[in-house]
């Protein structure tokens, strides 16, 4: 370790990783998050069935991937912050408060997080809203994200087929088109997809089996 | 002297390092699996105790009580599972008292998921979590980093592959009381048969709801060891003795006699 | 070993450093009370331990005004091993013992953090281990008299200890009962 150059996406031996392909998007009515559900030690899939989806408020919620212990521990600690923040303040945090607690607790323990977290959230202020916060700490404010080992075979399709303000069927299918893709090329992703619908009229949760999805080009 | 201490740390990567022999710790080589059914859980665990390729211990106990009705099943280093077991089985009896309730299951996997991050995985405890609650009945299951698994069948060590074969094929949902029993000793016996890490016993112990906590101590044994055919009994004064000491025990009564009572300050 | 209403723990009296031979009086076996205690490993770790289990024992009995028991030692052994869980000693410890209460025979063996392992019929640690795993697993019967057990437990550690170049230079025997503890020293090769 140089101070330059540092080998982050290092994982403890036998440590659980969540080898994933993830994605948030925003929408006309609220936001999406989308995830698959394998998580991996080693070769062996040590879950097939996993909710990479976390609620961590009321309408705010993350994707995990990389270490599942890191992820689980820094979930369950920005978790905790909001819930005293609603407590304190009366009133629900915004979806960037929530992102900035991920931000400023992913990026001070750099050294020691295996953490690429997506936070997207519904609030009254802003609507619909994406936060990608990859590994080392630092946060991007975008229409849509995508994350995970899975997610670098479908920038390409990502980025031609997003529209902004799709329909909420629209961007079911663009997700779920997205992921099926991104889960038949990434060895470490796999089992169903999972989604959560974020709107003005709170969430809904959907999930996808193989035969569902396999053959959605 | 609270905590764990580290003081003979360098030492002993200086004596590691000069070629003398680390000894090894007892893992529990394990298959441990858990599976919840209409109204309750079940968790079973093989018996042996492995220190590299010996069998330290052929009948362990592998399952552990966390409270009356939570109980956890490990594997990974045998200290470990041991030591953090207690720990949280007495911070939740403690947290019990102070709050008045029944312990949860949930309280007891985010006290065992907080200690065990901590520590950052050097705590080699790998736990199958379950109970009931008033909450209703629960399966977890927590690694050593930390992290944590939620599921309606878990299964863990290293003949966890094993056991998830029999799970996965055998499973559906809905089990009663006697099934989840059966396919937890099939996924042990899985275990036991053909991960060379596991063998011996099988125990298991049944949470159901409204019901105490049933343990079923060597539920199985399907190794039980040949009688011997004839006796290898040394005939008395087979070893030579050069000298004998022999020390009796005896029983010393001691009796203060007061003969007259303490006097004290007006 | 566990026999009928007794108990015996065995140990070489070899000292060395790799091959060479230091000492052939080093007892390794202690004795607090009626709880008797094998350390094998290393032997500054030995004297070590040793010393703090006799100050432990001894604070116990001025505490609880009785002698420490097997079973309440075996925990003491346990949480002092864990609490150097990443720094630890080397020793395999067993321990032997007869409650006096309970008039129960009581042995049990450790991991070098303090895994205990409760056994109804032997344990061994040490550089022997493996042979003497061998020899116990044959020679061994339950409900031993005391006299019975005393060959049992010698001939397993004198021939385990024949096919260990780090064991031997003598051997010691105890044997316990509820009321007399024989101590014998055994006739041994000294190669």
């Amino acid at each position: 370790m140089n101070g330059i150059s540092v080998d982050i996406n290092h994982l403890k031996k036998g440590e659980v990783n969540l080898g994933t392909s993830i994605m948030a998007v925003t929408f006309a009515d609220g936001v999406i998050l989308g995830a698959d559900s394998r998580t991996t030690t080693g070769s062996y899939i040590a879950n097939r069935v996993t909710d990479k989806l976390t609620q961590v408020n009321e309408n705010i919620w993350c994707c995990r991937s990389g270490s599942a212990a890191d992820t689980q521990a820094v979930a369950d600690i920005v978790k905790y912050h909001l819930e005293m923040y609603t407590a304190q303040q009366g009133e629900q945090p915004t979806t960037k408060i929530a992102a900035s607690l991920f931000q400023e607790l992913c990026y001070n323990n750099k050294d020691a997080l295996t953490a690429g977290i997506i936070c997207a959230g519904y609030d009254k202020r802003s609507g619909g809203s994406v936060y990608s916060i990859p590994i080392g700490g630092s946060i991007h404010k975008q229409e849509y994200a995508i994350a995970g080992s899975g997610s670098t075979y479908i920038y390409g399709y990502c980025n031609k087929n997003f529209r902004p303000n799709m329909s909420k069927d629209e961007t079911i299918d663009f997700m779920k088109k997205s992921l099926a893709q991104a889960i038949k090329w990434d060895g470490s992703s796999g089992g169903v997809i999972r989604m959560v619908i974020l709107t003005k009229s709170g969430m809904e949760r959907l999930v996808f089996y193989p035969h569902n999805y396999v053959d959605s080009e | 002297m609270a905590g764990l201490s580290f003081e003979n740390y360098q030492r002993n990567q200086f004596l590691a390092a000069k070629g003398h022999g680390v000894p090894k710790a007892t893992s529990t080589g394990t298959t441990i699996v858990g599976c919840k059914f209409k109204g309750g859980v079940v968790i079973a665990a093989d018996t042996r105790a492995t220190s590299g390729p010996i069998v330290a211990d052929k009948n362990c106990e592998k399952l552990h009580r966390l409270s009356p009705k939570i109980w956890c099943a490990g594997a990974g280093t045998a200290a470990d599972t041991e030591m953090v077991t207690a720990l949280i089985s007495s911070n939740l009896e403690l947290h019990s008292m102070s709050t008045s309730r029944a312990p949860r299951v949930v309280t007891a996997l985010t006290m065992l998921k907080q200690h065990l991050f901590k520590y950052q995985g050097h705590i080699g405890a790998y736990l199958i979590v379950a109970g009931v609650d008033p909450t209703g009945s629960h399966l977890f299951s927590v690694q050593a980093h930390g992290s944590t698994d939620i599921g309606f069948y878990q299964s863990l060590g290293s003949g966890s592959l094993a056991a998830m074969a029999v799970l996965e094929s055998n499973w559906h949902e809905d089990l009663d009381k006697e099934g989840a029993m059966k396919l937890c000793s099939d996924a042990i016996q899985a275990g036991i048969w053909n991960d060379l890490g596991s063998g011996s016993n099988v125990d298991l112990c049944v949470m159901e709801v409204g019901k105490d906590a049933v343990l079923y101590r060597n539920h199985l044994t399907p190794n039980v060891r040949e009688q011997k055919a004839s006796s290898y009994k040394f005939a008395r004064g087979t070893t030579a003795i050069l000298k004998e000491d022999i020390f009796k025990l005896i029983d010393v009564e001691e009796e203060t006699i007061h003969s007259e009572a303490m006097e004290v300050d007006a | 070993m566990v026999g009928k209403d007794c108990v015996a723990i065995a140990s070489d009296l070899r000292l060395g450093s790799q091959s060479l031979g230091v000492s052939n009086n080093f007892e390794k076996v202690f004795n607090f009370g009626h709880v008797f205690l094998g350390l094998t490993g290393l032997a500054s770790d030995v004297t070590t331990l040793s010393e703090t289990f006799r100050f432990k024992t001894n604070m116990y009995k001025m505490r609880e005004d009785r002698l420490i028991e097997p079973e309440t030692f075996a925990n003491l052994v346990s949480s002092t091993l864990y609490e150097k869980r990443f720094g630890p000693y080397f020793v395999g410890p067993i321990v032997a013992g007869i409650n006096s209460k309970t008039e129960k025979p009581f042995i049990c063996g450790f991991d070098l953090i303090g895994c205990i392992d409760f056994a109804k019929d032997f344990i061994v640690a040490g550089t022997a281990s493996d042979q003497l795993y061998g020899m116990c697993e044959s020679v061994y019967e339950p409900n031993l008299e005391p006299e019975d057990l005393f060959e049992t437990i010698s001939q397993a550690l004198l021939n385990a200890a024949d096919r260990d170049a780090l064991s031997g230079w003598g051997a010691v025997v105890y044997v316990i009962t509820k009321d007399k503890i024989v101590k014998r020293y055994l006739k041994s090769r000294q190669d």
